[in-house]
């Protein structure tokens, strides 16, 4: 397997996020003391660079259409940009807080956006569509499942799940210990909470189940599935940590260890193939085949550790953050 | 750049007590630092170059809402991003409202893994307004906490008060807290090398504790030599002329402790010099006795010399007694209570001391809280001390504020230092002994903590 540099670009400093827009044509990078800039995906010319926000920039997506970019920062405010025109549409004063999370509804223009322990859901135009009654702790992951019917809201103690269509509880998942991400398994079975304790906590909300994997010498704080939901992958510790979800769960099964000669920090299956990508800090990345018996593909040194990992739409570019600040475009080539 | 794990400095203090100022001090002298502060306030400081970021105080009760075990979520949140910037900071400081308990702050640097290895609990500072302290520390618990958990005090204010009121007040506070260092000011005014980077959250060097506070306790208050003839002499207690010098040990004794009046106890134990060598030697029979039965004697009686403890009867506080000697030299005669004017007179003249010594009394406090010294030589079994320290806080973790110390531990040639926070507790070996004197020294500041159990516990991780 073939990894080859496609661009490279300095920006001003550690790459706190990155999203491609869904139609592969752009890549998003907020630095995070607080600058934002929108690349051309196949060169990376740029195509917007702002300031952003006052005191950091927190996280930014693409809407589902690609027309617009949604960023949040440590100003409590959210701006939504046109990122072909090069500019800002609109800045929404959200709270006094920290913006940390932006989530869209899959498949809708309707923004789940985290302040604090506030919780709004923003429209297209930056309206407020809904204000949820706070949460008992600040926000720390919101995850949408795979079909949009509902979001999942962690703070330290636990998981609120929200109906999306008359924002009414479904359930609570109470978690006594600090939660640092969430992820649905594609087929929407599994929530699975990545902790600080250090631990890995799964429900099937649907069966009223869950399991618990600890052992991990770390938080967790990345995880992500293959499109099959059969493969969870983990960070935590020197491995990569990758559990067999197929069945009854990972329980009693032993997971697959990806070793790195440091702790992993970014993770990220293919979105609609098997390749997953890890990185670790000591600059290294690497690819894995977790069905093969060697299931180690590729290996790059990067210069410094990689803060995001993410795959293009179409799963043929990875795009790579650095504490450093300087975005990556690599080519995956079999 | 710095280099190594970021300090942290804590600022606690009641409302008005001068936190702002302090903070503003920090902020504004050119110190060439670039600092962080989080604030719980919003707009209290704002200065160019320095960031500030406001939060509010989250508590992350990590086992159902046991104090020992909350840590701060939003430092945890906060600090984690401030390690994302390009810029690395010198120094971070935290200032907590007027009512927190500084337990969950100093604990978030213990328990979460990524704060502990990036950043350093460098000290915990309270603000203390001289004029209004003692209504609070009266009325409430969390001005006690703040000032047991302190490092450094800053007792401010202090134009406000009478210089009688001032140092009563320093050692109320002294009391509380022996091992932090005081500092008197008007207006927070105080050099920012005393409280940046003062490394006071270890105590890796412990000559900087006041050296009363370590002295071990005696059950007696003071011992005097006489040079005594063969014969048989007389030892007056009481019957004081107001012309007549007792032994006067210069200082005032503040005497909360229960004495009988009438009872005296006393121990007398010949010595064959007053090298000092001859005089810890009785020193040490002499506590040991202390702690013996009991001998009574009654007026014109005989005193045991030696290893007894003699408990003269006295009738309003008088008595004479009787001294036989057999061989001429010097005798110490050790005495429970200073205050008690003690002659021995031989052929109707007193002898005056040849050598004489006050001993710390055993501390008698009205605080709840207080602060517990040993400083002892000797090595400790590390199995042992392992078995008692995991006991303590696990028994008396709620109650111990803060402990730490530095420990000779058989077997290394390195310096155990240790720190804990209530339940949590840090160790580790820095540097070699070399030529200093293998000490241990520990301080224990909290709730109801007993002395002679201590004591006794550490006395039996002695090797």
């Amino acid at each position: 397997m073939n990894l080859t540099k496609v661009w490279a670009v300095q920006c001003d400093d550690y790459i706190i996020d990155l999203d491609w827009s869904p139609d592969g044509q752009l890549l998003a990078a907020g630095s995070a003391s607080g600058p934002i800039e929108v690349f051309h995906a196949a060169d990376g010319t740029k195509r917007l660079s702002a300031a952003g926000h006052e005191q950091g920039t927190n996280t930014l997506r693409f809407s589902p259409d690609s027309h617009c970019l949604v960023t949040g920062g440590q100003d409590g405010k959210i701006k939504y940009w046109d990122p072909l025109a090069g500019q800002d549409i609109t800045t929404v004063d959200i709270g006094k807080d920290w913006v940390e999370h932006l989530e869209f509804k899959p498949n809708s223009t309707l923004l789940a956006a985290s302040c604090g322990k506030k919780l709004s859901l923003l429209k297209s135009d930056g309206s407020v569509s809904k204000a949820l009654p706070d949460a008992p702790k600040t926000i720390s992951s919101l995850a949408w499942d795979p079909q949009g019917g509902c979001l999942a809201v962690a703070y330290f103690g636990g998981i609120t799940l929200w109906d999306s269509d008359d924002w009414i509880v479904q359930k609570e998942l109470p978690y006594n210990n600090g939660i640092n991400t969430l992820v649905w398994s594609p087929n929407s079975r599994w929530l699975v909470s990545g902790n600080a304790d250090p631990s890995v906590h799964l429900w099937i909300p649907s069966e009223d189940a869950e399991l618990h994997m600890s052992g991990y010498e770390g938080k967790v704080k990345h995880l992500s599935f293959d499109i099959t939901s059969r493969w969870l992958a983990t960070s935590g510790g020197r491995d990569a940590c990758l559990w067999d979800c197929s069945g009854d769960g990972p329980e009693g099964r032993e997971p697959n260890m990806l070793p790195h000669d440091a702790p992993v920090c970014a993770l990220a299956f293919q979105k609609s193939h098997g390749i997953l990508a890890t990185g670790a800090e000591d600059g290294t990345l690497e690819l894995w085949s977790p069905e093969r018996k060697n299931p180690l593909r590729a290996t790059v040194k990067m210069p410094a550790a990689a803060t995001k990992i993410a795959w293009s739409p179409n799963d043929t570019f990875l795009a790579i953050g650095s504490t450093q600040g300087i975005v990556y475009v690599l080519k995956c080539e079999a | 750049m710095a280099e190594g794990p970021i300090p942290v400095t804590v600022l606690t203090g009641f409302l008005g007590a001068g936190k702002t100022t302090l903070l503003n001090r920090i902020l504004t002298e050119q110190h060439g630092l670039k600092l962080a502060v989080i604030e719980n306030e919003f707009g209290e400081v704002g200065v160019d170059n320095q960031l500030v970021i406001s939060s509010d105080e989250e508590l992350f009760e990590m086992n159902n809402g046991c104090i020992c075990c909350s840590v701060r979520g939003d430092l945890i949140r906060i600090l984690g991003r401030l390690l994302k910037r390009k810029d690395k900071l010198d120094g971070i400081l935290i200032e907590t409202t007027g009512l927190a308990n500084p337990a969950p702050v100093a604990q978030t640097f213990f328990t979460d893994d990524e704060m502990r290895s990036a950043f350093r609990l460098d000290a915990i500072i309270t603000v203390v307004d001289a004029k209004h302290v003692s209504t609070h520390l009266d009325q409430g618990d969390e001005s006690v906490k703040q000032i047991g958990f302190a490092d450094r005090i800053v007792l401010n204010k202090t134009d406000l008060v009478s210089a009688d009121e001032l140092s009563a007040l320093e050692a109320r506070i002294k009391s509380i807290n022996a091992v932090a260092k005081v500092f008197k000011t008007n207006n927070c005014a105080i050099p920012i090398a005393d409280v940046l980077n003062v490394g006071g959250f270890n105590l890796s060097r412990a000559t900087e504790l006041d050296p009363a506070f370590l002295e071990p306790e005696y059950p007696f208050e003071w011992a005097g030599a006489y040079a005594l003839p063969q014969g048989v002499h007389e030892l007056v207690i009481g019957h004081v002329d107001h012309d007549h010098e007792h032994h006067d040990c210069g200082h005032d004794h503040h005497h909360d402790h229960e004495r009988n009046e009438n009872e005296l106890d006393l121990v007398v134990i010949p010595t064959a010099s007053l090298s000092e060598t001859d005089i810890s030697a009785a020193r040490d029979i002499a506590l040991k006795t202390f702690s013996d039965w009991e001998r009574k004697v009654s007026e014109g009686e005989s005193l045991e010399l030696g290893a007894t403890l003699n408990r003269l009867e006295l009738k309003d506080g008088n008595g004479r007694f009787k001294l036989e000697i057999k061989n001429p030299g010097f005798y110490l005669v050790f005495e429970q209570c200073s205050e008690v004017p003690l002659h021995i007179k031989v052929c109707s003249e007193n002898v005056r001391p040849a050598w004489q010594q006050d001993y710390h009394p055993a501390h008698t406090h009205n605080e709840a809280v207080t602060s517990i010294g040993i400083h002892q030589a000797g090595e400790l079994d590390g199995k042992k001390l392992n078995a008692w320290i995991s006991d303590l806080l696990k028994n008396k973790g709620n109650d111990i504020y803060r402990m730490k110390g530095v420990i000779s531990v058989k077997g290394s040639t390195k310096r155990l230092v240790f720190q804990g926070v209530h339940m949590l507790f840090d160790a580790k070996f820095d540097r070699e002994w070399g030529t200093d004197p293998r000490m241990n020294t520990l301080v224990f500041i909290g709730k109801n903590l007993d002395r002679a159990s201590l004591n006794a516990s550490f006395n039996a991780c002695l090797t």
